[in-house]
């Protein structure tokens, strides 16, 4: 092959690949943070004994773990703002459809855990006289999280690669900006791989730690659920 | 706001011509990506290095890199690298296949290891090689155990057919765009095509939910 590589033009313009990981990052975090407070919140609303609490939240976990997350962020960005009459921002579109679209799985992550703990944690709480939400908030959800926590994880590193999507809609995260430079500069090859390789160097040291974590929790005898 | 999907079904056509679109790629990535996860597959319970290293290699490379950073590579990168012209259908199906492969790799390899040893010494004991004791004796059992996952992984293959929307393939999203941007109905275009999705979609999650209870009734 006769090709040459260059990696010049992408060294060069290395300080928009690092904003671009930048945004990249914020977007995750946002999403994760909202999307695990969200997430806690459906699964107790679809734990309730009430048929009209459980049902919609089964419904709204059900509509977000089903249909393809770019089809959620297009209907977010070009159908919602004319629905509610809102300005919408890509960042926008992308930190609400993330967190409602991954608090829809870290919900069936919850209540996965919350119901594998054993109905005597329950029933030993009310009989010390908690409440419901007492014995939730001291009794079951302290150990459920510690079961949790793998499950929790490896949704992280699945967050951070389907954040790519926003490209799509113009927000400069990390594919966004590889994109843009592979055009100005005509080297698609080099800033593809390039990108390609920051992405598998920070999601792989991620999965790293999620591996270390699980293995701290398995040497304390814990099981966990997926 | 006046909801008018009336300008969407006048467009059918251009609809129908994208659910064919996502049902073909859809159906070769199942394909490719399920039977290259399988050799994959393989290769991390082999012993050998030269078999092992690799397979872990591209399972640890395909699982770690985002799927739509694998469809623009292969449509923009590898042409110049490759002497052939890729189309869009090429680049997002060998992106979501080897991504799908690397997926479904680690899951029969977990459904292949869930075997007992008995199992291979009791085909040994009767004269069987390696190959056909993996034939006949431990893969018919394992795919029973993984067939849940496996199901979980079209699910997602079939979201994922979406992305080739990005390199212009036509597709449900890719006309629900077209459409959208031909009559100004961003909201019913997009609705439409979530519909689908969500109708298509939900009698196979619902499987993987019976497969799930049964599985776990079994054993």
């Amino acid at each position: 092959m006769s090709y040459r590589w260059d990696f010049g033009p992408v060294v060069a313009n290395a300080p928009l690949l690092l904003q671009g990981l930048e945004n990249t990052l914020k977007v995750t975090a946002v999403a994760l943070a909202c999307g695990l407070a969200l997430g806690l919140g459906f699964a107790l609303l679809r734990l309730s004994p009430r048929r009209w609490l459980s049902w919609p939240a089964g419904f709204v976990i059900e509509v977000f773990r089903t249909t393809p997350p770019l089809v959620q962020l297009f209907w977010f960005f070009f159908a919602l703002p004319l629905i509610a009459g809102i300005e919408m921002t890509p960042f926008l579109a992308a930190a609400v459809t993330f967190s409602i679209q991954s608090s829809a799985f870290f919900a069936e992550v919850f209540r996965g855990g919350i119901v594998s703990i054993e109905r005597g944690q329950w029933e030993a709480a009310y009989a010390i006289g908690m409440s419901r939400r007492q014995t939730l908030n001291r009794i079951v959800l302290p150990q459920a999280v510690k079961r949790m926590i793998p499950a929790f994880l490896e949704r992280a590193s699945e967050l951070m690669k389907t954040t790519t999507l926003v490209a799509t809609i113009a927000y400069a995260d990390l594919l966004f900006e590889a994109n843009d430079i592979a055009q100005k500069t005509f080297r698609p090859l080099e800033t593809f791989t390039v990108a390609a390789l920051i992405y598998f160097v920070v999601i792989t040291a991620f999965s790293l730690i999620a591996r270390a974590m699980e293995r701290r929790l398995a040497v304390s005898g814990e099981s966990t659920v997926h | 706001m006046k909801w008018d999907f009336a300008s969407v079904f006048s467009n059918s056509d251009a609809l129908l011509a994208g659910l064919i679109g996502t049902v073909r790629i859809f159906a070769i990535c199942l394909v490719l990506g399920m039977s290259l996860g399988l050799v994959v597959g393989l290769g991390r319970y082999a012993r050998a290095r030269w078999l092992n290293w690799p397979s872990t290699a591209f399972v640890e490379f395909f699982r770690n890199t985002p799927v739509l950073v694998q469809i623009l590579w292969f449509y923009f990168a590898l042409p110049i690298l490759a002497p052939f012209e890729i189309s869009p259908l090429a680049a997002a199906a060998l992106g979501i296949s080897l991504n799908s492969a690397a997926f479904s790799a680690e899951i029969y390899r977990g459904g292949i290891q869930s075997i007992e040893r008995g199992q291979w010494d009791g085909a040994r004991a009767i004269g069987m090689g390696y190959g056909q004791a993996m034939r006949r004796i431990i893969l018919p059992q394992a795919i029973k155990r993984m067939l849940p996952a496996l199901t979980n992984r079209a699910i997602e293959i079939f979201k994922m057919s979406t992305l080739a929307s990005a390199v212009a393939y036509v597709e449900l999203l890719q006309q629900g765009k077209l459409i959208a941007s031909l009559n100004y109905n961003p909201i019913e275009a997009y609705t439409t095509v979530a519909v689908i999705f969500f109708l298509l979609l939900w009698p196979m999650v619902q499987l993987t939910y019976v497969m799930e209870r049964r599985l776990r009734r079994d054993e």
